[in-house]
């Protein structure tokens, strides 16, 4: 079926409830509907299978506008369709939809929190990632937002948490985190356990929330590049590579073959050094330290390719607007050959290690089993969905970028226990070693950059890339200035934060860092919520540097 | 240290303390949102590369065991209490270690509306590694610098306070 | 003896001071030996001397809520059941300084007291890392301290005897890890267990319960449990590699035979993952346990024939 026929099919489904419906680009349809139908057109979706819920952005259009929209977008495939509901600011009520695809819960609150909307029969709302004394009726992505409005409300805790350990009747609660030894990013659980099996979860994020989303309403697009880079130090080529092609496809610059394919390369090399990072993690986690040792140093290797190709271990910046900042000569493209050589043998090792070894594979194997078809209501992404067998892969799905003239094959394994992952994960490996040598091999000659104008013209776009986590989604909307409208991440840690709440109830305390590190968790790419926010200088603080008076001042609109 | 006034046996004493400090350095680590690069170069440390436990240097899990908070990430509004909390945790005599630019100054972060920025704010710091992140052969060297520090009495605290205070569970 | 000669060598050798330095030194060792597995250089020769010298120099912080008695005695008692058991083993070689019919069962029992106290400091803590910590080490007693006696058991059914020196004495010549293998494994593993070495470190499982029972000890508490434990360290392979490689007569072959024994005691460490502590009691009950049983009923039979 082809991107055409799919969205025909989309708006097909929606015609009873379809106000106005335009396709922007080539492969994206846009329905706009009324909120009470909303309940209506994603059951239909939903029944028809059409693809899944992907993320849900919520638009502030201006105080003189007097409107907010917000917006629900489905993928299959390389097709999207989004329903766009708009609402008046005084009366801004949805309906749920997490009864229907459970995920939207997530995205729900995030909507809630960010802009203000009512969404009405929700279970929960709790705080996911504002502190919890932040003031009530202050949404921070509200055009009209000021940090005054948020001074933190007294006698409240930053994070509101459970009784402290009640003992007593056999019902205790943990916590584990934010400082904790798992978790090497904070993040806020609270198992209760009885004994030692787990009875109840609940999570809270937020401690890494860092408002990037609003910050970046008010730098200009190349700062921006930056800005979303360090999102997250393990995956920040896939954010900045995500943010390049949104930003060029609103420019309508057509990015050089070599260019592309060093993006591609540059993404491999990331996945490696991420899927052997994680390995050591989880091994680490299991009591397994040996592991941990040799598969961080195994990763050095990677971590010395990608210095010599970018000049970072960490943060590379090798994408520009554009193109590329980093070409591959002779002797880099020899050392990573030697490189890949090493790693090849090393990884086809772990393989074995992670599938033969009998006391991993008692902290692994049958933990954490979640089927398919829990797999596609969770809404999971990833190699945490392609354990059990459900192709999420937009590298697969809906190439972009090198991947047309590159291939990567889908990796994936039925069992969908932690064993599963692991082996997803370490196969995905080998086929990026592949695909690395092909273009290395293959390398189009071409320019690295192309010219870029300041002013991206007005528009909006989605750009969908795959991490190494999942499937990430940056909604750019641009209003023809130097600086972005909005700018929406979601981020795939987030979609599989279900699979870990779910799981863990029934289990034991012990098996609960596996779990945690099985789905491979960013916390540092779910909290980069949002909103920019104009830091004014009223808040109680002791002395500020230069750099950052300057930074406010720059920032204050 | 007043040489003159003590006796050869405090004198010998103090030398020994001194030199155990330097030789046994435990880190609790924080990361008060951070967007992970400078956490996993602080865990590369520990890995067959750079290796720091042949320079005494142990990752605990309980801030009540350490000597050092390593400290991350700009403090997001959420992390500043446990930011804190941490830190009180501690015994003495206790040194903090800021790495990275966020936790210098907020970093790429600066005037983001959930984040407070610098690491200096809340606690004392005593040594600032920059970078985005530090490589950990910066680290380390933050590390030693902090042991110099502490053993020519160049440190922000010139008197490490002897208390046993009472603190809540 | 005289008191002042059961004193020194109750305080300074072979106990005491020697065996606390002792002590430090295989911790070294081993600490050596798995950084040398994982592919790193490890820690320098002094360095467990300074962790403990620099715990005893940290501000002790004392939690509200503890019995203040428990507090600052558990450690204490820990170090001195460590030490007393110290005294019926043949420490460094030399025959053990004191000895009695029985004293192999007294020795087990005060071996067990540092578990025991460590229990009750996490209970006392309360906090609730140390108290699953706490739980757990307690669990994994009930787990691995039957087989455990039992694997030595077999050694003193083959020389007749519950006395510790005797049954040296009846090893010498005698390699019962060769005529009684079986027990030789589940006494190295149960040495591990009771250690609360990896692949047993359940209890103290960093990435789950922070640092178990000892989550809230600093500085001198927790420098008198780290002492006790690297006592237990010396004195559990001492009784080990005395019962089974053929006695301890003489400097050289103590240092041989139990370096060899931590030797094995660090491969295994390196090479296996953490069980769970519902599998660390399951494996114990279910396997070590029989075997040890059927080693047993083994040296019975074959005794009777000898006899």
């Amino acid at each position: 079926m082809n991107i055409e026929t799919t969205l025909q099919q989309a708006e097909g489904l929606l015609a009873p409830w379809n106000k106005e419906a335009t396709h922007p680009e080539s492969n994206r349809l846009d329905v706009v509907i009324a909120s009470g139908s909303l309940r209506h057109a994603v059951t239909a979706l939903h029944n028809a299978h059409w693809g899944y819920l992907s993320a849900i952005t919520g638009l502030d259009l201006g105080a003189d506008a007097g409107q907010m929209e917000a917006l629900y977008h489905f993928c299959f495939g390389a097709a999207l369709t989004t329903l766009r509901i708009r609402l008046p600011r005084t009366a801004l009520a949805l309906p749920t939809i997490e009864d229907i695809i459970p995920p939207a819960t997530f995205f729900e609150r995030e909507l809630h929190e960010m802009l203000g909307f009512k969404i009405a029969g929700t279970k929960s709302n709790d705080r996911l990632f504002i502190p919890d004394d932040w003031p009530d009726e202050v949404f921070p992505l509200r055009a009209d937002f000021s940090i005054e409005q948020a001074k933190p409300v007294e006698g409240r805790q930053t994070d509101e948490v459970l009784e402290a350990g009640v003992v007593g009747g056999n019902k205790f609660v943990v916590p584990i985190g934010p400082q904790h030894p798992a978790l090497k990013e904070p993040g806020h659980f609270e198992f209760s356990v009885d004994g030692e099996i787990v009875t109840a979860a609940r999570m809270r994020l937020g401690y890494a929330h860092r408002g990037i989303e609003k910050a970046a309403e008010g730098r200009n697009w190349i700062q921006n590049l930056y800005l979303f880079e360090r999102i997250c130090g393990i995956c920040s080529h896939t954010h900045s590579l995500a943010y390049c092609l949104g930003v060029e496809k609103l420019a309508h610059v057509e990015v050089s073959t070599r260019a592309q394919a060093i993006r591609e390369l540059v993404a491999g090399l990331e996945r490696i050094h991420s899927h052997l990072l994680w390995l050591g993690v989880a091994a680490h986690e299991a009591g397994f330290d040996t592991l941990f040792m040799y598969s961080w140093r195994d990763r050095e290797t990677v971590m010395n390719l990608l210095e010599q190709l970018t000049g970072n271990r960490v943060n590379y910046s090798a994408n520009v607007l554009g193109g590329v900042k980093c070409d591959i000569g002779l002797e880099q493209a020899t050392a990573i050959k030697e490189g890949l050589n090493f790693l090849e043998t090393r990884i086809r090792h772990y393989l074995e290690v992670v599938t033969t070894d009998t006391m991993f594979l008692n902290r692994t194997r049958g933990i954490g089993t979640i089927s398919y078809t829990e797999a596609e209501e969770f809404g999971l992404l990833g190699p945490t969905a392609r354990a059990s067998g459900l192709v999420r892969d937009v590298r697969v799905e809906a190439p972009y970028g090198a991947y047309k003239q590159f291939p990567i094959s889908a990796v994936t394994e039925t069992n969908g226990d932690l064993e599963a992952r692991c082996a997803v994960r370490l196969n995905e490996l080998l086929v990026s070693c592949f695909a690395i040598r092909a273009i290395i091999d293959n390398l189009p000659q071409g320019p690295l950059t192309v010219k870029m104008p300041r002013k991206i013209p007005a528009g909006e776009t989605i750009s969908r890339v795959e991490a190494p986590r999942g499937e990430l989604f940056y909604y750019i909307k641009s209003n023809g200035t130097e600086h972005p409208a909005r700018i929406h991440v979601r981020t795939p840690s987030l979609c599989n934060w279900v699979s870990v709440l779910e799981k863990a109830v029934g289990r034991q305390l012990a098996d609960v860092p596996m779990l945690i590190a099985g789905m491979d968790p960013c916390f540092s790419c779910n909290d980069r919520m949002i909103t920019t926010v104009d830091r004014s200088g009223s808040r109680q603080t002791l002395s500020w540097t230069q750099l950052r008076e300057r930074g406010i001042e720059y920032y204050r609109k | 240290m007043n040489i003159k006034n003590d006796p050869l046996w405090v004198n010998v004493i103090k030398q020994i303390r001194l030199w155990a400090r330097l030789n046994s350095v435990w880190a609790v680590h924080f990361n008060s949102g951070s967007c992970n690069g400078c956490d996993i170069e602080i865990l590369a440390t520990l890995t067959p590369r750079y290796d720091v436990e042949r320079f005494g240097i142990k990752l605990e899990g309980s801030p009540r065991h350490a000597d050092v908070l390593i400290v991350t990430g700009p403090v997001t509004r959420q992390a500043r209490e446990r930011l804190l909390r941490t830190y009180e945790q501690m015994p003495e005599p206790k040194f903090v270690i800021s790495v990275g630019s966020c936790s210098i100054s907020g970093g790429v972060f600066n005037g983001c509306y959930n984040v407070g920025g610098s690491t200096d704010e809340v606690i004392p710091v005593d040594v600032y590694i920059p970078g985005c992140p530090p490589r950990p052969e910066a680290i380390v060297d933050g590390i030693i610098q902090l042991l110099s520090g502490l053993r020519d009495g160049t440190l922000r605290k010139a008197e490490i306070p002897q208390t046993t205070g009472q603190v809540p569970a | 003896m005289s008191a002042l000669t059961s004193l020194t060598s109750l305080l300074i050798f072979p106990a005491g001071l020697t065996l606390i330095l002792f002590g430090m030194f295989y911790e070294w060792v081993d600490r050596k030996l798995v950084a040398r597995f994982q592919n790193r250089v490890g820690p320098r020769w002094f360095q467990p001397f300074a962790d403990i010298v620099k715990l005893l120099a940290k501000e002790q912080i004392t939690p509200k809520v503890v019995n203040p008695f428990l507090f600052f005695g558990l450690p204490v008692i820990a170090v001195s059941g460590a030490l007393t058991a110290a005294l019926y083993v043949p420490l460094i070689g030399f025959a053990p300084v004191r000895s009695f019919t029985g004293d192999l069962i007294v020795t087990i029992y005060l071996l067990s007291l540092l578990t025991l106290c460590i229990g009750l400091a996490g209970w006392n803590t309360s906090s609730r890392f140390s108290l699953i910590g706490a739980t757990r080490a307690l669990t994994q007693l009930f787990a691995y301290e039957a087989p455990f006696l039992l694997a030595l058991l077999g050694p003193a059914l083959a020389a007749g005897t519950w006395q510790i020196n005797l049954i040296n004495d009846y090893a010498r010549g005698h390699w019962m890890a060769i005529s009684q293998p079986v027990g030789f494994v589940v006494a190295l593993i149960g040495l591990m267990g009771k250690l609360e070495l990896p692949p047993f470190d359940a209890p103290e499982a960093e990435t789950e319960i922070v640092a178990g029972a000892l989550t809230e000890y600093s500085g001198r508490g927790l420098a008198l449990f780290k002492v006790g434990k690297s006592i237990e360290l010396i004195v559990g392979i001492t009784l080990v590699s005395a019962f089974y490689l053929g006695g301890l007569h003489g400097v050289l072959p103590f240092l041989a035979k139990t370096l060899g024994v931590l030797f094995l005691m660090a491969m295994l460490q390196s090479l296996l993952t953490r069980l769970r502590i519902d599998q660390t009691v399951g494996m114990w009950w279910r396997f070590g346990s029989i075997l040890v049983l059927a080693q047993i009923l083994l040296t019975i039979v074959l005794k009777g024939d000898l006899l």
